[in-house]
């Protein structure tokens, strides 16, 4: 079925839910529940370094969101427990059908001594998209996360870019009601923020990793240790108890390997362990 | 037209918005020094397209309507608030930098504000860490300063700032900075106004590579401005 078809067919949108929790069980981390509603689901976990690292791949078999379609993900970790999530690809949200956008909602919560790591497959703005899409993760004091959102404006592949959209992007740090982090992007058709130096600078990939870290330190070894080649920029600051690094260029494969190199020297400096990349990214 | 204004009003607006204020702002360049020297920002135009844009797209989705709510709330004595949205305004920096900047300015007004007799900037009760936002509501409660006059005020101390910044970046003549300031000056009325309507919701904004450019200034080996 074309897009076009599914547009017309799916006039009311797909709504689908997953509801996820991460609990330590002994020396392991186990999915003690998991609901879906719709056509979201989880495949069974993975442990490729430990026990305790519970590795779970999110699906979303449609693949691509519509007008209407409305995703929502509900995570929660437990006190000592590890979760590690991805998807198995790029998600996309297609040109405009009519009606509501295509909405995503996604809540990560995680309770003291808990970790998250939060490293989902880009999403990709077909020209004319109407979307929203919301990651808010709450943490409690001493719990950690790390997570990755990174954002194609059009298909650069394609030679397509953005240029008439209504896009609604947030992600955010919060714990018992105040923020610790947020980001909120903005994109209308033709906004200045595509093409501005200030903005996007006409680029077609837009990535940010925030860390969890009381070390500032450790941000200036992220600076040595990553790089790009122009013109695509990488950035790295540390605010408070949030590390952020930030990706700026043409390609969703070099915004994962670079914002992946960050994510490999972080979880050993800030997390404590090498990194084991899930073994869907090398397929 | 009718000069209806609080003339003590009028002088403290300008008290608050001269660059004689004594925080310390024109040591920084909010991000333009990287973006001069990483080449973004070569010449008049290309600098009126950066502070223009800036204002009209960040500080207009950011510090507006935060500092307008920071008023409103400081009017009506909830202290509480102005604090959230204290914290709402440091969680939305996008750099360390950009952060230091606004609480060292936020700091140096606390304490002016303080020996000023401004009870509320210091001491028992006085806000944690605050913003430049948070002083500068509180300084034009306290001085009478109505709500739009203050957003006014405000947009042009930054655009002000930033043309100093640019006159010894980029550089540019003293005329070419009051050219850019004039081109602000049109503006400012509609960006407060447009500023005025957002929602709780919908404050906040994103501009990447000022975010990318001010992170990567605070490691610049060699710098005019401070980080």
């Amino acid at each position: 079925m074309n897009v076009a078809t599914q547009a017309t067919v799916r006039k009311t949108g797909w709504p689908a839910r997953l509801a996820l929790r991460f609990v330590r069980r002994g020396g392991r981390t186990v999915l003690a529940d998991r609901r879906h509603y719709g056509p979201l689901r989880v495949q069974r976990p993975f442990y490729p370094e430990s026990p305790a690292i519970c590795h779970v791949y999110v699906l979303h078999p449609p693949a691509g969101m519509v007008s209407g379609d409305d995703l929502e993900m509900d995570v929660r970790v437990g006190g000592e427990a590890w979760g590690l999530i991805t998807t198995p690809g790029a998600g996309k949200f297609y040109r405009h059908g009519g009606g509501p956008p295509a909405s995503q909602d996604q809540r990560l919560s995680i309770a003291a001594g808990g970790t998250l790591e939060w490293l989902p497959q880009e999403n990709i703005l077909y020209d004319g998209a109407h979307a929203c899409m919301a990651t808010r993760v709450e943490v409690e004091e001493g719990a950690r996360f790390m997570g990755w959102d990174i954002t194609c404006l059009g298909r650069p592949a394609c030679d397509e870019a953005l240029r008439r959209c209504r896009v609604r992007q947030r992600f955010e740090l919060w714990r018992d009601g105040v923020p610790l982090w947020v980001e909120r992007s903005r994109y209308d058709d033709h906004c200045p923020v595509l093409d501005a130096r200030w903005g996007l600078r006409g680029q077609g990939v837009a990535g940010t990793l925030v860390c969890t870290n009381h070390r500032p330190e450790v941000v200036d070894e992220i600076r040595r240790r990553v790089e790009v080649a122009a013109p695509a920029l990488f950035s790295a600051t540390q605010m408070d108890e949030v590390l952020v690094c930030r990706y700026l260029g043409g390609q969703a494969q070099e915004a994962r390997a670079c914002l992946g190199g960050a994510w490999r020297l972080l979880r050993r400096l800030v997390f404590g362990r090498e990194a084991v990349p899930p073994r869907i990214w090398l397929t | 037209m009718p000069d209806d204004r609080d003339p003590q009003a009028v002088v403290r607006l300008l008290q608050l918005t001269s660059p004689a204020l004594p925080v310390g702002a024109y040591a920084y360049s909010g991000g333009l020094e990287h973006a001069v020297a990483a080449g973004w920002v070569q010449n008049q135009a290309q600098a009126r397209e950066w502070i223009t844009g800036v204002a009209g797209h960040s500080l207009c989705a950011l510090d507006l309507p935060v500092l307008c709510r920071m008023y409103r709330a400081w009017r009506r004595g909830r202290v509480s608030q102005v604090q959230w949205w204290n914290h709402f305004l440091a969680a939305s920096r996008e750099s360390a930098e950009l952060l230091a900047e606004d609480r060292q300015l936020g700091g140096a007004m606390a304490r002016l504000l303080a020996d000023l007799g401004i009870a509320e900037a210091r001491g028992d009760g006085a806000l944690e860490a605050p913003c430049w936002a948070a002083m500068f509501s509180l300084a034009a409660w306290r001085w009478g300063i109505g709500e739009t006059d203050m957003l006014r005020g405000y947009l042009w101390s930054w655009c002000e700032n930033q043309v100093a910044a640019a006159i010894k970046l980029v550089p540019l003549g003293q005329t070419d900075g009051q050219r850019i300031l004039s081109g602000c000056a049109g503006r400012i009325p509609a960006w407060v106004d447009h500023s005025l309507l957002l929602d709780d919701d919908a404050i906040g904004q994103a501009a990447p590579a000022l975010a990318m450019g001010s992170a990567c200034h605070e490691q610049q080996y060699s710098r005019l401005f401070r980080s």
